[in-house]
């Protein structure tokens, strides 16, 4: 009988209990680190894991980090092991041993009771620098890692609670912003240190084998869950393929994304197997990563009460092979590998269109937006300013795809154009929807809004890593595609359009524009309800042409009225010109206007 | 003639009046709530009130209410048709947010409807820097044409929030003046007035709000002052805030976004000014009726307040983990946490085999199974009558009939069967999971705030918080339980130990070492003469006054900030010394280390509390209650089966009434009241105070 089946009531108090610590452990960072990525953007992640290094429960932040606390751990343990000892704190962000890529840092803290080691609290922490030949050390056109920052295998942080000078020496001569990278990692060692607290009371009160017990067991319920989740889905096979643009060094070379989901009774494989090799420019994947992307699309379609952690992983098989973009080796360069995991995303949720019609949605904005602006003051000292953004998600079979929120694959939120006014030297003209931007259908995609920076001291970097331009998010089951994105230099005067991934000089009064894609539409847009269509034309988010266009919608914009004769010949006429040719399934060109 | 104070609390089902006299005379009146006009149900609940004690409009000298009046308006979606003017490409920030979302991996989510849909979000072309100097003026034939297009879209009601006005209002000034102008008595809203604080998404989302419920708040508060003048009240109406103090009806009309957790406020009030009495130092208070459940803390006689909070996003007010939900409101409130936790939570088993409560509820429509009103599931009620916590015949003094055979066999069939567990362990296990659930708000206010549960008492109150108290408190470790008189009608109450208070706040970003001493103690002077000014237009001048101030500060480069006290009078170097001091120790309390001593600390923002002392103690000492219990308990053999955990197992256990508590008594026991059931476990004594509180002390 299983440790629930004796005491469901106790499991149940244990769960939230654990849950809490990690929630806990992410409330601290947020509240106590120094850099806008963090604080606002919320780009970090906490776990609770058992002695071993299993993942037993993880704080509710960051999807994209999902499944990378077992790599770490593992690769520290591999290390370190049997050596461990009380008071000491563990540090790495080698994306070859244990690591993503050098911006993320893990701190790792085991928790000893009585001289055994019964668990750790770990972080993982996306810091603002770590060195590197661009500031924010997240450049996608570096081609191999020993360029892009301080490379930091599994090492004590602190060695028996004595904080390790040399480390923290050469982390102090090697960014750019050593004040506010020690006070983020700050941040992740108060996050260890509430955790061991509340862990020790918890095995205080429980005793020490009741809390091992059921930290497995919680690793065994999950993995059931999970397995009864995946009992009900269909059996088979479904592949999908996706491409991103290029990796901004060989300029319109496009890069394959392919994966096959195998689904046979309980167990989901997930096969990345046909994905391009790795490539030049900075967005190889580890593993993890892969991992996370791949966890993030099948968890979105089963039961939300499935805890995150190593049971899943259990049920959940996914395969990639090495040297390609989803599992790299050395010297493949990482840093705006954010990009691969986003489109990766895209790309499971395509195949589980395939497998599940009515309960995927269409291609969202393919992910975050990655932008840096870094440089110094005329008193040589340094800024940075490192920023996502991200807007759209794709039509959904029973709704339209959200506008203006986080990726489903990373929960950030946006900083604040005042904030950023005040801290860097920055001005925010605008951040505003772009009308027609999402993909018609009977539900439309989200829309992708822009973003105009200001730039007001002397000169900077800036360094942009963008999508989805060339290959647009794709529409579902005769949804259309979401407009595709755009960066310009001076919008309102040269008006030059610049790459998708860029590294350049921009100088005082200098005006970036990013505008996100849109997400892709779901179903057929001559199906849309008119008054849907009226409302979105009347809140300028589609035009009066467009409304024609796409859903065949004829609008009265002086009286805010429908012309249902028109708009039922139109259709008509629309439904016809299509000579009976059925729409297709995955829809990735061809409209808007364009 | 009488002098009655009136506190008048409006739930979802029932409208609570207490009148209460200077000698601590007690008249009760529950009634249904009027849903269409609130304000009938007060006016006639009134009314029966003065019909059953002779009583008079002028017996009354004061009404104190608390209302949901404008909470609802913003969850239905049913406040003034708004128009929003903004900086030109701003005009989106209200309904972009900031993002993030609640929930992780859910494909289902939805975002709350924006209060002001984007064709009504209309721009300006001005711009104001972050040092607050103009780098484009507003044009006034601009302003006109957009008002034009507002007006032509029949707006109601209008708000303001333009880039950066938190270092400069002058342009929403003059935006003001022009809409003023030319639609004299339009209800507007600027945001350097309600909230002059950066970060332009918060600070619209607030005046937006403040705005949207304006028209609802003041046609309701205008009917209400109506008919009480009709029935002969000509007392001074007083509205519960948010943040726990008391507005006039007439501020309350201009700045209806502070009373819209005027609700629950309430409670805590009421507890905070019972702490005071009893000397208790710390305390926590759990409010717990049919849906949902709530915790605070009242720390040394002060409760704590949350700088922002979300109206309608649920679950913990304060924490931002979880951010994204329901609307953004950047004023103080009470900071309470909140969870879908009552007696009409719904137990169930999930796929993984697991017991689970709620959050679904059967509400009080169906409503539990005991009460056989077509409830078909089985939830939190039902097991506390399977246990013998309820009365398995009556409810509310009789009032209710119970069908206690048919909880049992549902909850037999539905949960005991299938997880393979006597039904008694079920029910136990669901009560219990239950209690986990309400913990996490008892956490969420103390130890998730580096508190430790164990040192406070429980003050518990609501229609089940009396009956879970217990239990809790011993998972907790926590020994002292207090239950108030009457504390099912305990929120009603809390409004008459209420206060005037008024709360501002100034973002003023400097570090602390490069403090222009003469420039802060300019803002703070006038910050006080505002406030000052605002009490004496309600009264209160002279000794009858107290400003207490505090300052948020941070490290520099952290977005999250603590709030420490501020000396009073002129702020010299050495008071600023004290003050980054006070922050240091108060970080290390909180994350457990503060940063070296060279470490810029920053101030944010500055904070002025404002209060109206009244002439002499508002409540008498003790409070004269006498509602009638459930038939039966109170009797030498009343006494039933109750089952106390796995540990204690079924007891034989007396059922009382509370004056039979004036000797202590030994656990186990039950004390039924009209409103509320009081568990009092095994391994504790129960006593009466000599306020008339219930004082359970665990061992």
């Amino acid at each position: 009988m299983s440790t629930i089946g004796r005491d469901p009531i106790g499991f149940e108090l244990f769960k939230n209990t654990l849950f809490s610590i990690a929630d806990e452990m992410a409330l601290t960072i947020y509240r106590t680190a120094y850099s806008g990525v963090l604080k606002d953007g919320m780009d970090y992640s906490t776990a609770f894991c058992d002695g071993e290094g299993r993942t037993v429960a993880q704080g509710l932040t960051m999807p994209g980090h999902l499944g990378s606390f077992p790599d770490a751990l593992g690769a520290t343990l591999k290390r370190f092991g049997d050596r461990m000892k009380p008071g000491d704190i563990y540090c790495l962000n080698d994306p070859f041993e244990g690591g993503m890529h050098l911006p993320d840092v893990f701190i790792l803290k085991p928790i000893f009771y009585r001289n055994e080691r019964i668990a750790f609290a770990g972080t993982v922490c996306h810091q603002t620098d770590m060195g590197g030949r661009v500031a924010g050390s997240n450049a996608s056109d570096s081609t191999e890692t020993y360029q892009e920052g301080l490379r930091i295998p599994p090492v004590k942080m602190y060695d028996a609670g004595e904080p390790n000078e040399t480390l923290f020496r050469l982390i102090e001569k090697n960014v750019r912003v050593p004040v506010r990278v020690f006070g983020d990692m700050r941040a992740q060692l108060s996050a260890c240190h509430v955790a061991e607290m509340a862990f020790l009371r918890l095995v205080d009160t429980r005793g020490l084998d009741t809390v091992k017990a059921y930290m497995q067991e919680l690793i065994a319920y999950t993995e059931r869950m999970t397995r009864a989740s995946l009992k009900q889905l269909p059996d088979g096979e479904w592949s999908f393929e996706d491409w991103i643009d290029d990796d901004g060094i060989d300029y319109g070379k496009p890069i394959r994304l392919f994966v096959t989901l195998r689904k046979s009774g309980d167990t989901l494989v997930a096969d990345w197997t046909g994905s391009s090799p790795q490539v030049k420019g900075a967005i190889n994947n580890t593993l993890s990563y892969t991992k996370a992307a791949t966890y993030t699309g099948i968890k979105s379609v089963l039961p939300p009460e499935i805890p995150n952690n190593d049971g899943f992983h259990r049920a959940v098989q996914v395969i990639a092979p090495p040297g390609t973009i989803a599992n790299c080796v050395l010297p493949a360069a990482t840093a705006a590998r954010g990009l691969t995991g986003f489109r990766m995303v895209d790309c499971i949720f395509g195949a589980l269109a395939l497998m599940l019609p009515e309960r995927v949605f269409a291609a969202s904005d393919g992910g975050n937006t990655g932008i840096s602006i870094g440089g110094y003051y005329a008193d040589r000292k340094p800024f940075i300013y490192v920023d996502f953004i991200c807007s759209a998600w794709g039509g959904r079979p029973w709704a339209d795809g959200l506008d203006g929120n986080a990726s489903m694959f990373a929960n950030l939120s946006s900083h604040p154009a005042e904030v950023i006014e005040t801290e860097h030297p920055l001005e925010i003209l605008g951040m505003e929807f772009v009308a027609d931007s999402g993909g018609a259908g009977m539900f439309r995609g989200g829309m992708g809004f822009r973003r105009d920076y200001r730039f007001v001291e002397e000169e900077a970097v800036l360094q942009v890593r963008s999508d989805r331009r060339a290959f647009r998010p794709f529409g579902l089951y005769g949804g259309k595609p979401g407009r595709p994105s755009v960066n310009i230099i001076n919008p309102h005067t040269e008006h030059r359009v610049v790459p998708a991934k860029i590294t350049m000089t921009i100088r005082q009064g200098d005006v970036y524009r990013h505008e996100l894609p849109g997400g892709g539409g779901w179903g057929d847009p001559l199906q849309r309800e008119p008054a849907r269509v009226l409302r979105d034309v009347r809140n300028e988010l589609v035009s009066v042409e467009a409304a024609r266009r796409d859903y065949g919608v004829v609008i009265d914009p002086q009286h805010w009225k429908i012309d249902e004769t028109a708009t039922a010949s139109l259709r008509a006429e629309l439904r016809a010109r299509r000579a009976g040719a059925t729409l297709p399934v995955v829809d990735r060109s061809g409209a808007n206007g364009d | 003639m009488a002098r009655f104070r009136v506190g008048v609390d409006i739930g979802g089902t029932f409208t609570d009046i207490v009148f209460l006299d200077p000698e601590g005379r007690v008249h009760t009146k529950k009634v249904s709530s009027s849903v269409d006009d609130y304000a009938r149900a007060i006016v006639e609940g009134l009314r029966e009130v003065f019909r059953e004690t002779g009583l008079a409009g002028a017996d009354v000298v004061e009404v104190l209410h608390g209302t949901t009046v404008a909470s609802n308006a913003i969850l239905e979606l049913r406040g003034a048709r708004t128009g929003l003017i903004t900086t030109a490409g701003f005009r989106d920030a209200l309904e972009i947010r900031r993002l993030r979302m609640p929930r992780l991996y859910e494909i289902a989510w939805e975002k709350p409807v924006p209060l002001v849909e984007r064709y009504l979000r209309l721009e300006v072309r001005e711009r104001i820097n972050a040092r607050g100097e103009i780098q484009s003026a507003l044009d006034p034939a601009e302003v006109d044409a957009v008002l034009d297009r507002l007006l032509g879209e029949g707006v109601e009601a209008i708000a303001v929030c333009l880039l950066n006005s938190y270092a400069n209002p002058v342009h929403e000034q003059r935006i003001k003046e022009i809409v003023e102008r030319r639609v004299p008595g339009l209800p507007l809203c600027i945001s350097a007035e309600v909230l002059p604080e950066i970060r332009e998404y918060e600070r619209t989302s607030t005046t937006v709000i403040n705005a949207y419920v304006m028209p609802v708040v003041r046609r309701y508060l205008r009917s209400l002052r109506h008919g009480l003048a009709e029935i002969g009240v000509e007392a001074p109406l007083l509205i519960i805030q948010s943040n726990g103090g008391l507005m006039t009806a007439d501020s309350a009309e201009r700045m209806p976004m502070h009373i819209i957790e005027s609700g629950p406020a309430a409670g805590v009030i009421g507890a905070q000014a019972l702490a005071r009495r009893t000397g208790m130092p710390k305390v926590i208070t759990f409010d717990m009726g049919g849906t949902t459940a709530k915790a605070s803390i009242v720390e040394d006689g002060e409760v704590n307040r949350a700088t922002e909070y979300s109206v309608g996003g649920g679950i913990m007010h304060g924490s931002r983990l979880l951010s994204g939900s329901g609307y953004l409101l950047r004023v103080p409130a009470i900071d309470l946490a909140e969870v879908g936790a009552g007696g009409g939570s719904i137990v169930w088993i999930d796929a993984g085999g697991s017991l689970q409560v709620g959050p679904r509820s059967a509400g009080a429509s169906p409503g539990p199974l005991c009460y056989d009103l077509g409830g078909t599931e089985p939830t939190i009620t039902d097991a506390n009558v399977i246990l013998g916590y309820l009365n398995p015949g009556y409810l509310v003094g009789g009032a209710l009939k119970l069908n206690a055979a048919r909880a049992r066999e549902v909850f037999e069939e539905r949960i005991a069967r299938p997880l393979g567990l006597a039904l008694v362990d079920a029910a136990d296990g669901a009560h219990r999971i239950a209690a986990s659930n309400m913990i996490r708000a008892i956490k969420a206010v103390s130890s998730e705030r580096g508190r430790d549960p164990r040192d406070y008492a429980l003050f518990a109150f609501g229609g089940n918080g009396p009956l879970f108290a217990a239990g809790m408190a011993r998972q907790l470790e926590m020994t002292r339980i207090v239950v108030p008189p009457a504390p099912g009608l305990f929120s009603s109450f809390g409004l008459l130990y209420g206060d005037v208070e008024h709360h501002y706040v100034r973002t003023y970003r400097r570090h602390t070492r490069h403090l222009d001493l003469s420039e802060v103690n300019g803002i703070v002077g006038k910050m006080e003469a505002d406030a000052l000014a605002q009490l004496a237009a309600e009264g209160f001048t002279g000794a009858a006054t107290r400003i207490t101030r505090s300052a948020d500060l941070c490290y520099h480069g952290q977005s999250f900030e603590l709030t420490v006290p501020l000396t009073a009078g002129a702020l010299d170097p050495r008071a600023i010394a004290e003050l980054e001091e006070a922050f240091g120790r108060e970080h290390e309390r909180v994350y457990g280390h503060r940063a070296g001593p060279e470490e810029p600390v920053q101030l944010v923002s500055l904070r002025l509390i404002a209060h109206g002392i009244p002439e002499r103690p508002r409540v008498p000492d003790r409070i004269m209650v006498d509602l009638a219990p459930s038939p039966g308990s109170g009797t030498r053999s009343a006494r039933r089966r109750v089952y106390f955990g796995a540990t204690d197992g079924w007891q034989e256990t007396p059922i009382l009434r509370r004056p039979d508590l004036s000797n202590p008594v030994d656990g186990p026991a039950i004390v039924e009241e009209y409103d509320a059931t009081c568990v009092v476990p095994p391994r504790a004594q129960a006593r009466l105070d000599v306020y008339g509180n219930i004082v359970i002390d665990l061992r």
